[in-house]
């Protein structure tokens, strides 16, 4: 409490981790606590890291030892052919590919309206901007609840329709007001020379405006792909009569409920297993097993490059409209 | 002279106001299959609206199989139909860019007027084409089947036509000439706003439309019915929510878990700030960055996977049971739902939720620490009266946010983990709507609870922010 109290010293400052303090000697105390929190942190890392690394060893060893449960924690034969019967498995290829378009459409058209709505309400003179404004911001906080909008999406024709996965979503108030943000911190005088020196609103928004904006399109670019690759609550509520236009964490869904007859999915599109992938006959853990890691690699891969973006969008997110 | 322009140019002016709003709203009504005028026959599906039978033939005669296979009617009149609404959309369309180019200098409108002009008699040609349908089906060879007739909504799109063809007949005639060297030019503030019209008309059709929907809470509805007033029901659904013996039951036990499941994760909100602080203990930076990153992944995993997960590591066949070599399905075992489902969604979140208070804690000044050290605070001295106080702001912000959304803790991870045995403690209120309205195809009972959820998180939400305004001066949304 006293030290809160007294006036902090000026002192020079220090280059030191954050909260850090002035560190004299480590005292036996202060050894015990690093090491329980060492632990600590290390145990819970393990704890996030290892289903992964579990699932993975199971996928890439011996089938007959992954069935008897004698994969624990290293794998054994390794090979690929799972991941190579993923080919035969009816359906997953079309999902991928329903799910890849709607991330890269989805996200792209997403991030384009969010880049230049977040310009257009930046502009004083646009028609009752302050309306509009509101208009879209107010959508965050009230939600018309899953029936009407799954009445509405029908009222639409959406449903059982593709469009259904990106047009939607194309309007993400959320990332408007990141990119209306960011724009609003970024010096008025670049735009302004460039009106001066006869740019146009397209010239100005393209040339300057969005090369500038890059690092917050990229982080609203990469939530919105993750978001895209992990929903699944849309694809089982509007597509109820359209099974090609199934997500792939539906189709894993699905594939995770089915307790017997797994093997049914596997090829039944006529084609054989691969001659390799014969000799080891799939069964339903595996192909549960790697259908997950199948579904996650792109995330695994792609995460620790997008870290900082991560980071930097849930920074940003805390800075209000 | 130039007097009498003007006056002319603010007639004009008047009548472009009324031209955009009925084509505003015929562009509106293209979108609700209950005022489609091209459903001149009970063949024509209920679910069409304007839109889908002017762009998609096969939609439109998705009904119609047995009716072309018996003759009772024949293609061509169906083909004329189709053409019809189609010519009435690009007249819709027309009209629109007139609306658009109406907001520009008199170059612009001058050119408008002719868009204008073509757009409405486009709207009329489209009326006629669906008339002339109308009247091949009259004589179809199976009137019952048929059931023939012009509806309500073709005398709605008349007016509008003919509303359309007087004021651009009009505007044509009050707009004085162009001088002759003038460019086409729009005013920049309107040039922005129909920049950002198509972004808020998007806006407006998913996120307050939906709001329409609410209506079927009033009435007595199935799915593939229509609404008409006879089966205007008031508040029946809303009694019968809490006077039916089953649905208060139900509404109970589903209350009860929404809130126990919320009230833990408020309960326990303050973990990410301790695992925040605790991880900000580590000097070693290489090793927290690991940490971070490590613990950050489950949050962009999606619930699926965090099933597919535990089934890997709990289920019968799963890891505790290869290396206990036991046989237990831990999934099926419905006892602690509760502080199961809140120890997954702690697994998957708490790494991401430290993230903002680890950046706060390096925003807080160096010298307080120093300054408490020489003052002989101690490690866990300074963490208490030091840092804890500078997150407790954030804190305070996510904690209102978080009680702001008790009745909405999503179906995701619900949904994916619930099963026959675990359904009782499970079921949020979510997910309870899920399975009657889209599972059980009870629509109207399950909007009722949709919509008092939706109406009980707005008044709490804006009671937190008040709450927040009056103690912090600051608000929240």
């Amino acid at each position: 409490m006293e030290a809160l109290s007294k006036k902090p010293k000026s002192g020079p400052g220090k280059k030191a981790v954050a909260g850090t303090g002035v560190v004299g000697r480590k005292t036996p105390g202060d050894v015990i606590f690093d090491l329980i929190n060492h632990c600590f942190f290390g145990i819970f890392s393990l704890l996030c890291a290892f289903p992964f690394y579990f699932l993975f060893i199971n996928t890439i060893s011996d089938n007959d030892l992954v069935q008897k449960g004698q994969i624990k924690l290293l794998p054994r034969g390794i090979n690929l052919s799972n991941y190579l019967a993923m080919l035969n498995v009816s359906d997953l290829g079309q999902a991928f590919l329903v799910t890849i378009a709607r991330t890269v459409l989805g996200t792209g058209l997403m991030v384009a309206a969010s880049g230049l709505v977040g310009y257009l309400v930046t502009k004083k003179e646009m028609w009752h901007r302050k309306f509009w404004y509101r208009f879209l911001v107010i959508t965050m906080y009230f939600n018309a609840g899953t029936i009407p909008w799954y009445l509405n999406m029908s009222m639409l024709g959406l449903t059982n329709h593709f469009a259904a996965y990106i047009i939607p979503a194309v309007v993400a108030p959320y990332n408007i007001i990141l990119v209306k943000t960011y724009i609003e911190s970024i010096p008025s005088e670049l735009e302004e020379s460039a009106l001066i020196d006869g740019a146009g609103f397209f010239t100005v928004f393209t040339r300057i405006i969005w090369p500038l904006c890059k690092p917050i399109l990229a982080t609203i670019a990469i939530f919105g792909a993750v978001g895209h690759w992990n929903s699944y609550t849309d694809s089982l509520i509007l597509m109820q009569s359209a099974p090609e236009l199934k997500t792939v964490q539906h189709r894993l869904f699905e594939y995770l409920n089915q307790t017997t007859n797994l093997a049914s999915v596997m090829s039944s599109g006529g084609g054989m297993l691969a001659s390799a992938v014969a000799r080891q006959a799939m069964n339903a853990k595996v192909l549960k097993y790697t259908i997950s890691m199948v579904t996650v690699i792109p995330i695994l891969v792609v995460y620790p490059f997008m870290n900082r973006y991560f980071e930097k969008g849930i920074m940003l997110g805390a800075v209000k409209g | 002279m130039k007097q009498e322009l003007s006056a002319r140019e603010r007639m004009a002016g008047k009548i472009g106001i009324l031209q955009r709003i009925v084509t505003l709203l015929s562009l509106f009504f293209v979108f609700f299959p209950s005022v489609n005028p091209a459903r001149v026959s009970a063949l024509v599906g209920r679910t069409l609206s304007l839109f889908t039978s002017g762009i998609s033939y096969a939609r439109l005669t998705s009904e119609m199989g047995r009716a072309f296979s018996k003759g009772w009617i024949s293609p061509v009149s169906i083909r004329i139909l189709f053409a019809g609404s189609a010519v009435i959309l690009v007249g819709i369309v027309l009209s629109c860019a007139a609306s658009c180019m109406s907001l520009g200098n008199l170059k612009l409108k001058s050119y408008g007027k002719w868009f204008a002009l073509s757009g409405s008699v486009l709207m009329a040609v489209g009326l006629l084409l669906i008339r002339a349908s109308y009247l091949q089906l009259l004589g179809s060879s199976n009137p019952a089947k048929v059931e023939a007739a012009i509806p309500t909504a073709f005398y709605l799109y008349a007016v509008f036509t003919a509303i359309l063809v007087l004021t651009s007949a009009s505007f044509a005639l009050l707009l004085p000439k162009p001088p002759a060297d003038s460019r086409c030019e729009m005013e920049a503030g309107y040039k922005l706003f129909l920049m950002f019209l198509p972004f808020a008309m998007l806006c407006f059709v998913f996120s307050y439309l939906p709001l329409y929907g609410w209506r079927y809470a009033f009435f007595e509805y199935t799915a593939g019915s229509d609404l008409s007033m006879d089966k205007f029901v008031g508040f029946h659904w809303f009694t019968t929510l809490l006077s039916n013996e089953a649905t208060r039951a139900d509404i109970l036990r589903v209350l009860r878990n929404t809130l126990a499941m919320s009230g833990l994760g408020i309960l326990t909100g303050w973990l990410p700030i301790a695992f925040a602080i605790f991880l900000n203990e580590i000097k070693n930076s290489r090793f927290r960055r690991i940490i971070q990153t490590v613990t950050t992944i489950p949050n962009f995993i999606s619930w699926v996977l965090v099933y597919a997960i535990a089934l890997a590591i709990f289920s019968t066949d799963g890891f505790i049971n290869t290396m206990t070599g036991g046989d237990v399905n831990y999934l099926m075992n419905s006892s602690h739902m509760w502080l199961k489902m809140l120890l997954w969604g702690t697994w998957k979140g708490i790494g991401w939720s430290a993230i903002i208070y680890i950046a706060g804690i390096s925003g807080i000044d160096q010298q307080l620490y120093e300054a408490a050290t020489v003052d002989g605070a101690g490690r866990f001295q300074r963490m208490w009266h030091i840092t804890v106080p500078g997150l407790l702001p954030t804190y305070f912000v996510m904690l209102l946010m978080s009680i702001a959304g008790i009745l909405s803790n999503g179906m995701d991870q619900y949904l994916v983990f619930s099963n026959a045995r675990n359904k009782e403690t499970i079921e949020v209120l979510d997910l309870y709507v899920y399975n009657l309205g889209i599972q059980n195809g009870i629509i109207p009972l399950s909007t009722v609870v949709g919509m008092v959820k939706s109406i009980v998180s707005v008044i709490l939400l804006f009671g937190a922010n008040r709450f927040s305004k009056a103690v912090r001066g600051e608000s929240i949304v």
